[in-house]
């Protein structure tokens, strides 16, 4: 297949991010930081210790699903290492950033409209019950999934888990459970005036939304391929 | 399925033009939540398949390698198989799939296609987004909102437990609210309840 349209590691970095600056959370996630000058994509990945082909795959896999969604199977070439800790550090940038940052606003927001104090107790009760789910999805991938494919890449495969479990029973309903939110405010707020707080608080809601369905989707069509591809080969090794 | 649900689907086609055409189509319909992908390569749709239980798959008749409808719909019997066809090609070669999309097709056209395949016809559809809630229903969102069992309901009520269960599928379709915390803020914004009387069910 032809990759015209693919970012590679002779690109400059900045162009990269010039181009989808949703790309500067993936970045940071990767542990890379801003100042790189003029570098290309690899220089700057060799000069932070960060794999260049995981890099690839993830940024080039966010660009295709704003306008797409191409899956392609060229993960010989990942880190699954890299990819995991890519992972760990979007579940700690979802929970120990990006969800207190919109409860925060949503807080102020809320206070905005002190005839409203039912209310907004209410809808900060139903965030913070949102909150604890997602950080139970979360731990979960962190403590068990993580750990099986940390295992299978020192060669021991159980057999009592595959990744296909995980891809079957991995919805997305900790993205829908925001999506209501969203829509309880949206549809329900009884707002007595403008409030520019409250509408700044749905715009980091419905990006946090999005965020979380772009991780979903990366978990389910780069991590957990490569995983199976990984399963595969062991067992094929195991057989003959 | 319902509407609104997320649909997933996969498009095997190798041109590329048609594949993200097609994309570009199933994307601008907002009334369902279609998530699309797309897939080139032959070798990949198998793995796809096993790992996203994908809702449909519309695929090119000559997609390489061949891949059998009859024998895909078998190894998954909830898959919808629809050909996507570019060119004449002979109607009973396409029999095993269970519609067809040609390249020539209005988006409509596509969309109606689709719709029939997916979603049961419900008789209400057109006038359920705007309907208000019955005061039954609002007296069954009180009750959910203060913590009490359907079987427990059911009882206040002197009604079946099927009824209560019907009702709050009703109450969940017409406010777009699945949880009981989410009921609990359109309760206390509609001044349906107290405060104090849900306060420790939330918790």
């Amino acid at each position: 297949m032809s990759n015209f349209h693919k970012f590679k590691p002779t690109d400059k970095m900045y162009n990269v991010i010039g181009r989808n600056y949703s790309l500067i959370s993936v970045l940071s996630r990767f542990g890379l930081s801003l100042g790189f000058g003029e570098k290309t994509v690899r220089e700057v990945c060799e000069s932070q210790n960060v794999d260049c082909n995981t890099f690839l795959t993830v940024v080039n896999f966010v660009e295709e699903e704003s306008v797409g969604g191409d899956f392609v199977l060229e993960l010989e070439h990942i880190s699954l290492e890299a990819l995991i800790e890519y992972l760990k550090q979007a579940h700690s940038y979802f929970l120990d950033f990006s969800l207190p940052a919109i409860r925060q606003k949503l807080c102020q927001a809320l206070d905005m409209e002190p005839g409203n104090n039912d209310i907004t107790e209410t809808i900060l009760m139903f965030y913070d019950k949102y909150v604890e789910e997602v950080r139970r999805h979360m731990d979960y991938e962190d403590k068990y999934v993580f750990t099986y494919v940390k295992s299978l890449l020192d060669g021991n495969y159980s057999g009592n888990f595959n990744i296909r479990n995980f891809a079957e029973h991995h919805d997305s309903h900790i993205k829908k459970k925001l999506t209501e939110l969203k829509n309880i405010i949206i549809k329900y707020y009884p707002q007595t005036q403008c409030n520019n707080l409250l509408n700044a608080s749905l715009f980091d809601i419905f990006n946090c939304e999005a965020d979380l369905q772009m991780h979903c989707s990366l978990e389910d069509n780069v991590f957990a391929p490569a995983v199976a591809q990984l399963e595969a080969k062991i067992a094929n090794e195991a057989q003959g | 399925m319902k509407h609104k649900d997320n649909v997933k689907i996969v498009i095997a086609e190798s041109a590329p033009i048609l594949r993200t055409g097609l994309t570009g189509i199933l994307k601008r319909f907002s009334r369902e939540n279609f998530s699309v992908t797309e897939i080139a390569n032959g070798e990949a749709l198998p793995m796809f398949l096993r790992l996203h239980m994908p809702h449909v798959l519309i695929i090119n008749p000559m997609f390489q390698p061949a891949q059998n409808a009859a024998a895909l719909k078998k190894e998954y019997p909830d898959l919808r198989v629809i050909a996507y066809v570019s060119s004449m090609i002979d109607p009973k070669a396409l029999s095993d799939y269970d519609a067809m999309i040609s390249i020539h097709d209005e988006p409509d056209d596509i969309n109606d296609k689709l719709s029939t395949l997916l979603f049961e016809p419900e008789a209400d559809d057109d006038t359920q987004d705007t309907e208000q809630l019955s005061s039954r229903e609002k007296e069954i969102i009180c009750y959910v909102v203060k913590g009490l069992t359907n079987k427990s309901i059911a009882e206040a009520l002197s009604i079946s437990i099927h009824t209560v269960i019907t009702h709050r599928r009703n109450i969940a379709k017409k406010l777009q609210i699945h949880s009981s915390a989410g009921l609990a803020i359109y309760a206390i914004a509609n001044r349906l309840v107290d405060l104090k009387d849900i306060k420790d069910n939330i918790n």
